[in-house]
């Protein structure tokens, strides 16, 4: 008798083993996993609060964190989902409706940072009334041709005042960028240009633009030039 | 800290006579980060990109149809503040003060000036 109820005991066991076993199977099999960088990070608390009210809104999982070392500079939340019953979009808007323990909302992260939105048309008419503006930069020409003296001189010049923020090798994120709230400019579209581009690059290494100082008050003429001659050599890693 | 936006408003004096010069001011509540936070205090005290960057990049004054004076500011300006300026009455004229936020978004407000006997 006591045989006969173990066996039933046991194969009801395995039965419902079996059916979780399946169901865990087939969720895993839907999961698709999906990197979200996300803004609005600033406690220690804030990564548990968010992980806990977004999985608590949706079917979700956050299989992996990453708070630092990320490419970006965001955190990056890897989030698995069923790709049938959700889109990355309606993970996104959730969690710009997610509020965190310090009053602020989170949002993923896209593209560049908003404080880098293009002046407005009332801005720029304002500009040129009150302030200098890329426009009226004179048009001035390179009298240093880039030989490799001029280029050594632009490197060393580079490396010791532009290097922290533009990068080393002119990607835009050196070790100070990250400190700043305008991210500093990639380099690598100055590759090769021609005399035309001298004047522009003239103005905004002597005037600055946000937080690039205006460095004609602290490099001469000639190391100005020096440093445009290097820049235009700055080429995107292959 | 207030994360809300509410318009503008201004307040002038009452009496204000021709060629007088007269006060302005102008109160916003807009929010103001930098974006740096820590993200994680305990084990790396540096700071990060950890909060959207926001902050009241312009203020254009406009006296009638004039553009009289640009603000220009960065992340280092308070939240909600205020502003004093003063205005020389040469007109009877609307005084339109606008605000511009680093998303490119934009709030005015104005009042009449209008010159007591």
């Amino acid at each position: 008798m006591l045989d006969i109820i173990m066996k039933r005991v046991f194969s009801a066991n395995l039965f419902i083993f079996l059916i979780t076993l399946l169901t865990a199977t087939s969720t895993v099999a839907a999961g698709k996993v999906d990197n979200f960088e996300i803004e609005g990070l600033i406690s220690a608390a804030s990564p548990m609060a968010l992980i806990s009210e977004l999985e608590k809104k949706l079917k979700v999982n956050v299989v992996e964190i990453n708070l630092k070392n990320t490419e970006s500079g965001w955190p990056v939340f890897a989030i698995e989902f069923d790709p049938d019953q959700l889109s990355r979009e309606d993970i996104e808007k959730t969690i710009a409706t997610i509020e965190d323990p310090a009053g602020h909302f989170y949002q993923v992260h896209k593209g560049p940072p908003i404080n880098n939105a293009a002046f407005i048309d009332e801005e720029l008419k304002a500009m040129e009334m009150f302030a200098p503006t890329a426009a009226e930069m004179e048009k001035v020409t390179n009298p240093i041709a880039p030989a490799d003296e001029s280029l050594a001189r632009g490197k060393e010049i580079y490396e010791i005042n532009c290097s922290t923020c533009h990068g080393m090798n002119g990607n835009g994120q050196g070790p100070a960028s990250h400190g700043i709230t305008t991210f500093p400019r990639q380099l690598w579209s100055w590759y090769n240009t021609d005399s035309s581009t001298d004047a522009y690059l003239y103005w905004f290494i002597t005037n600055g633009r946000n937080e690039m100082p205006p460095w004609g008050l602290v490099l001469s003429d000639n190391e100005r030039w020096d440093v445009i001659n290097y820049v235009k050599t700055l080429k995107k890693p292959e | 800290m207030s994360s809300k936006v509410k318009p503008p408003r201004m307040r002038i004096g009452r009496r204000i006579k021709k060629d007088h010069v007269f006060k302005v001011k102008v109160r916003f509540e807009h929010p103001s980060f930098t974006g740096l936070g820590q993200a994680e205090p305990e084990t790396n005290p540096a700071f990060n990109r950890a909060i959207p960057v926001s902050f009241i990049r312009n203020m254009l004054v406009y006296y009638g149809e004039d553009l009289v004076s640009r603000f220009n500011m960065t992340s280092a300006i308070a939240d909600n503040p205020m502003f004093t300026f003063k205005l020389k009455a040469v007109k009877e004229a609307p005084v339109k003060v606008v605000f511009i936020n680093n998303a490119g978004e934009r709030w005015e407000t104005s009042k009449d000036i209008k010159f007591s006997a």
